[in-house]
């Protein structure tokens, strides 16, 4: 029997069937890793800032903790930035004709706020509390990785739900001790599990009530 | 929509004995029309769509690839600036709220309230604890007042004419009319205020008054009694029988939500304690005291004399001509016993009331007169003014020309004055015809002072500067007075220069200045008149709306959508009548009525209202308020305050507009609300409960947050209501939303009646989320967008919710709401109302499903304080909105794992039921069971 579709003609339909076997595969897989990459999640960004301030110099270099600027970082849900009257207690002083730091002087003479690129952002239907984190033995390297590293500052993680239920769901190899809290380089002198589980038990943290969606949404 | 046909009414009783408890008529006659409704879950949603959206399959088409491509769009984000601040004042934590006592103006009256303020923006209101008027509580209008503060349709700036100009040209204007009238000592000036309390103005007032002798000052307060009559102050905690002669003291006046506390403790009956006051209430419309009432009789306004004039008879001895008097009196005589009534009764009544309070010997104390009382009424400036006595005048805070009684031409002396100056919230019919209009300030907004019920002062502290270019009534008097720039806080604060800086802290802190209560005064004689003659024919009963009073909250579209505590009415007021008089009328529902009196002609909508006296028309008061460049919502019927001329009630033949939420969510006659007679309590043990189970079985090892709900203690005010409306960013939806059934109310109260159709017995329930243990919505969920939490709450989340609303069609309480549209797609970051929003709560989208969260938002802010603080969450720390709300107290909320909780305490009383128990959800909800103290049962 003659064959009923010419050679090129079945090579077109193969091809388009593997073709679209393929794209079945290809575009969620592709798709997902976008949605994780951080061209998505915005990791690893650096927003231009008014002033180009280095948290290396800062806290790196002048061993600034990170209340002394973050105030409300214990007591509320946002870690606040420093008002402009906060720069000007050093830099009344130091670096006082500097032209980078003219935005902060020109806040200071007018009353009109800097206003900051913010970096690390969270959807609104997120209701994220530092005070909630800090106080329990999160320190803030975990999410905001080595700012005394950062001379301009960039999201350190990827911020997406995936990455705070992995805390979430496990959160004791992320804890330290409170007096850890601020450092930049703590590491657990022994065994992380083994010193996560005793600091669940001194947090009274139930890892089982942190899964709860209004945790986080409301 | 009810669609009641009274013709075939009674028929349809006889073929279908009608359940214990009804809603409306329809639902006891059950209707064709009422039982298609009930059978669709959002009724008209059909009809709805095929109207707004025809869509072919290639639109259809384009659409679903159009909604895979812009899947992606949402994810994008730009960053956001953040401002910190220049200068940080060293007691603000951005993120973490603040609280201020303050009081809110209310009638004139002071309601002491804490604001709660987010970086500067004020959010919520509660009720000050410390506050004689308040004790805790809020009423719906309190609730509301935030929204007030941005109201869209505020006045922004200073008008001449209809030219746009400012503040100091006002000022400049002012000091024009203080030299014009300095010479003439003030002669040909006049001030026209509403009801006012504030010590400051008082002082203030008369300061000017001495300075300009030949000043006039006017008051206009229709629903408040003499400014110079001593108030009484009841002591209800103490009584045992109350008697209410059209003294609505639940719903009206400035000491209700005291009254409304005093009065639900008199009644909580425990099993440590069976003592309950009882509640007699004679009146003349249907009122919120008497739907709480355990005898109620309603006559038609001119029999109520009659009534009393045998009640007097009665007390004095001498043979009670009406047997049916006969348990009340026996009551009254017994002791312990206290006769409230109220500025809306007859002289007679009121006469009488002071006389059967003396003979009684009752706990009623009379402090000396709190408002300002002015040299006239309206009447008298509107003659005045004909009279040439009166060239200049300011108004200020009232829109008299919309609350204008009958007989007084206003409109046409306004007219003829040479100058007229307006000072007031919204550019209204009064403001409209004025030559000079100031934006007033919002309470929240600038200082002042007030008195509460029993005289104790109060000092009003702002809590944001002024939106707009507003100025305080204080701030124009004093530059009537040629003080061109003291502040108004300059001016509050001398008033109380025996306060030290210490005692001004302290004052501003508690929300209330210590020892301030007013001197006792002898009550004020009154004469014993002869009583009114009982006409025949219909008669028109007037009374203030519920949440628009004189109609000064009518701009609140949040309060034109709450429904009315006993008609249920949204989005306008109603010509109300009983099921007789309508019949007798040939009206049903929604048929335009006519009332045609003296001059005044108006057409409203009948409402068939059971309860209501027989030959009476009741119209709220407060409607038909034009502000802005809107048109006006319902009818304002002040034209008929006062009209002596004979009551002429006609039909038009068309069909009005009612929108009632008394009809939705109807749940078929089943055991829903229990009552219970005092003398039977605690009454038959409820079904048991337990039941199998075959959801998962879920485990609080933790919390476990539960609610219970005190009917004998619910008034039914709505208070709870507007609080979750204001707490939850509930948006507000607009008449035909609501008349789809799409009311977005997360809570809702609903009002049952029993018994005769002619004198029914009223019952309220408010209905919140179950929270349901095993509950049905959870498992139908496509894609797990509700869920149960560790502490046993049922989550909605927003985010996963793709909108099949299968979970509202299997909620067996029907207490969910959908987002059938953007209801906040005008709020974006140019409106005001942007800044009302709650943080704290997600501010929700097209397509999504909402309902009550238990407050969860509270719940974690107290977890986190617990985490923090590293202490477990103390019972009484979280308290929900509408339980924070409640004057009354019946609602209590804790964790039910806590045995020492107050909440455990109140479900383990033997009156506690769930509601649809045997249907086997396990509600986290439950009630205790209205008790009744009705006088046949105890004396018989």
């Amino acid at each position: 029997m003659a064959q009923v579709f010419s050679q090129p003609a079945s090579q077109i339909i193969g091809l388009v069937l593997w073709g679209l076997l393929v794209l079945i595969l290809v575009v969620p897989i592709g798709w997902t890793a976008f949605d994780h990459s951080p061209w998505n999640t915005g990791q690893f960004a650096m927003p231009a800032q008014p002033v180009p301030f280095s948290h290396a110099h800062h806290v790196g270099e002048v061993g600034l903790s990170c209340q002394y600027c973050h105030q409300g970082v214990m007591t509320s849900a946002s870690a606040g930035l420093p008002s402009t009257e906060v720069c000007m207690t050093c830099h009344s002083q130091i670096l006082k004709d500097a032209p980078i730091l003219e935005p902060i002087r020109a806040s200071f003479r007018t009353g009109k706020p800097v206003v900051w690129q913010r970096v690390n952002k969270l959807p609104d239907y997120v209701y994220f509390n530092h005070a909630a984190h800090v106080n329990n033995g999160v320190g803030c390297v975990t999410c905001h990785g080595r700012v005394d590293d950062m001379p301009l500052m960039q999201q350190a993680a990827p911020l997406t739900m995936q990455w705070c239920l992995n805390c979430h769901r496990d959160p004791a190899p992320n804890l330290r001790p409170a007096q850890a809290e601020f450092s930049m380089d703590w590491q657990p002198a022994d065994d992380p599990r083994k010193l996560g589980v005793a600091l669940l038990a001194h947090y009274h943290i139930h890892p089982e009530t942190l899964t709860d969606c209004y945790v986080c949404h409301r | 929509m009810s669609v009641t046909d009274n013709g075939s009414l009674r028929d349809d009783f006889a073929n279908e004995p009608p359940a214990h408890f009804w809603r409306s008529l329809d639902d006891l006659a059950r209707t064709p029309s009422f039982r298609v409704k009930l059978g669709r879950e959002f009724p008209d949603i059909a009809a709805h769509f095929g109207r707004a959206v025809t869509t072919d399959r290639r639109t259809a088409l384009k659409l679903l690839g159009a909604s895979l491509l812009m899947a992606g769009v949402a994810a994008c984000k730009a960053p956001a600036g953040i401002a910190p601040y220049v200068d940080q004042p060293e007691d603000i934590i951005p993120g973490r709220p603040r609280f201020f006592a303050t009081a809110m103006p209310l009638d004139g009256y002071a309601m002491g309230v804490i604001a709660e303020s987010h970086e500067g923006r004020p959010t919520k209101i509660e009720g000050n604890p410390l506050h004689p008027g308040s004790l805790g509580g809020t009423d719906p209008i309190m609730q509301a007042s935030v929204w007030s503060l941005y109201d869209p349709a505020r006045s922004r700036s200073v008008r001449r004419g209809t030219e746009i100009s400012t503040w100091d040209e006002f000022l400049q204007n002012i000091a024009a009319v203080r030299a014009a009238y300095l010479p003439r000592q003030g002669n040909g000036l006049g001030i026209l205020i509403g009801a006012e309390t504030s010590p400051t103005l008082k002082r203030q007032l008369a300061a000017l008054k001495s300075a300009l002798p030949g000043l006039k000052l006017y008051r206009h307060a229709p629903l408040n009694p003499p400014a110079d009559a001593p108030m009484p102050v009841y002591d209800l905690g103490q009584a045992r029988t109350i008697l209410a002669l059209d003294g609505d003291f639940l719903g009206q006046g400035p000491g209700r939500l005291a009254y409304a506390r005093a009065f639900a403790d008199g009644r909580r009956v425990r099993k440590a304690n069976r003592q309950m006051s009882r509640l007699y209430v004679i009146e003349t419309a249907p009122t919120l005291t008497g739907a709480n009432a355990d005898w109620v009789r309603r006559v038609k306004p001119s029999a109520i004399d009659g009534v009393v004039q045998k009640l007097l008879d009665g007390a004095s001895g001498s043979d009670v001509s009406e047997p049916d008097l006969a348990p009340l009196l026996a009551d009254l005589k017994a002791g312990g016993a206290v006769v409230v009534t109220g500025p809306q009764a007859t002289p007679y009544v009121q006469a009488a009331a002071l006389q059967l309070n003396q003979k009684l010997g009752a706990p009623v104390q009379y402090v000396a007169p709190l408002e300002i009382a002015g040299d006239g009424d309206l009447t008298a400036l509107v003659g005045d003014i004909g009279a040439g006595h009166i060239e200049t005048l300011l108004i200020s805070g009232i829109d008299a020309v919309h609350s204008a009684p009958a007989g007084v031409d206003l409109v046409g002396a306004l007219k003829r004055l040479k100058t007229l100056l307006h000072h007031g919230l919204h550019l209204d019919a009064t403001a409209r015809l004025a030559h000079w209009h100031a934006p007033a300030t919002h309470y929240l907004e600038a200082w002042s002072d007030g008195l509460a019920y029993d005289g104790s002062a109060a000092l009003i502290q702002p809590l944001i500067a002024p939106l707009y270019d507003s100025h305080t009534l204080h701030e124009i008097v004093a530059a009537l007075g040629g003080d061109y720039t003291s502040s108004a806080h300059d001016l509050v604060r001398a008033t109380w220069g025996r306060l030290d800086d210490a005692g001004w802290t302290a004052a501003l802190k508690a929300g209330r200045i210590e020892n301030s209560a007013a001197a006792s005064a002898p009550a004020r004689a009154l004469p014993l008149t002869a009583p009114a003659t009982q006409s025949g024919g219909i008669e028109v009963k007037l009374v203030p709306d519920p949440y628009f009073r004189d109609g000064t909250y009518a701009p609140n579209l949040p309060l034109n959508e709450l429904a009315r505590p006993l008609t249920k009415l949204v989005w306008g007021n109603a010509a109300e009548m009983a099921p007789k008089t309508a019949s007798s009328l040939g009206l049903k529902d929604a048929d335009e009525v006519e009332l045609v009196a003296g001059g005044t002609h108006l057409v409203l909508p009948a409402f068939i209202h059971p309860g209501t006296p027989e030959d009476t028309i009741v119209v709220t008061l407060g409607w038909g308020r034009a502000y802005g460049d809107g048109d006006a919502v319902g009818v304002n019927a002040f034209p008929l305050l006062g009209q002596a001329g004979p009551l002429i009630v006609g039909k038009t033949g068309k069909r009005g507009r009612l929108v009632t939420v008394q009809n939705d969510y109807s749940m078929e006659g089943r055991d829903l609300i229990r009552e219970v007679e005092l003398s039977n309590w605690p009454g038959p043990p409820p079904i048991p409960e337990e039941q199998p189970r075959v959801m998962p079985q879920w485990d609080n090892p933790d919390e476990a947050w539960g609610m219970s709900i005190d009917l004998t203690s619910c008034i039914g005010c709505m208070a709870c209501v507007s609080a979750c409306v204001a707490e939850n960013n509930s948006p507000v939806v607009g008449i035909d939303e609501v008349d789809r059934g799409h009311d977005m109310h997360w809570l809702r109260v609903d009002r049952y009646y029993s018994g005769d159709v002619d004198a029914p017995e009223t019952s309220f329930q408010p209905v919140p989320c179950m929270q349901c243990e095993d509950a049905p919505c959870e498992v139908v969920c496509p894609v797990n967008a509700t869920t149960h939490t560790h502490d046993g709450l049922n989550a909605q989340v927003y985010n996963r919710c793709v909108g099949t609303r299968y979970c509202s069609q299997n909620c067996p309480y029907k207490v969910r709401r959908f987002n059938f549209f953007d209801y906040t797609q005008d709020i974006t970051e140019t409106s005001p109302l942007s800044l009302l929003m709650n943080p704290d709560v997600t501010v929700r989208e097209r397509g999504v499903m909402e309902k009550c969260t238990y407050c969860v938002q509270r719940i974690a802010e107290a977890r986190i304080g617990g985490d923090v603080a590293d202490k477990p969450i103390a019972d009484g720390t979280i308290q929900t909105a509408c339980q924070q709300a409640c004057p009354t107290r019946a609602i209590t909320f804790g964790n039910i794992n806590d045995k020492t909780a107050k909440v455990v305490a109140e479900k383990a009383e033997p009156t506690n039921y769930a509601m649809l128990a045997e249907i086997g959800t396990r509600p986290r909800t439950t009630y205790l069971a209205k008790v009744r103290n009705h006088p046949e049962d105890s004396n018989g």
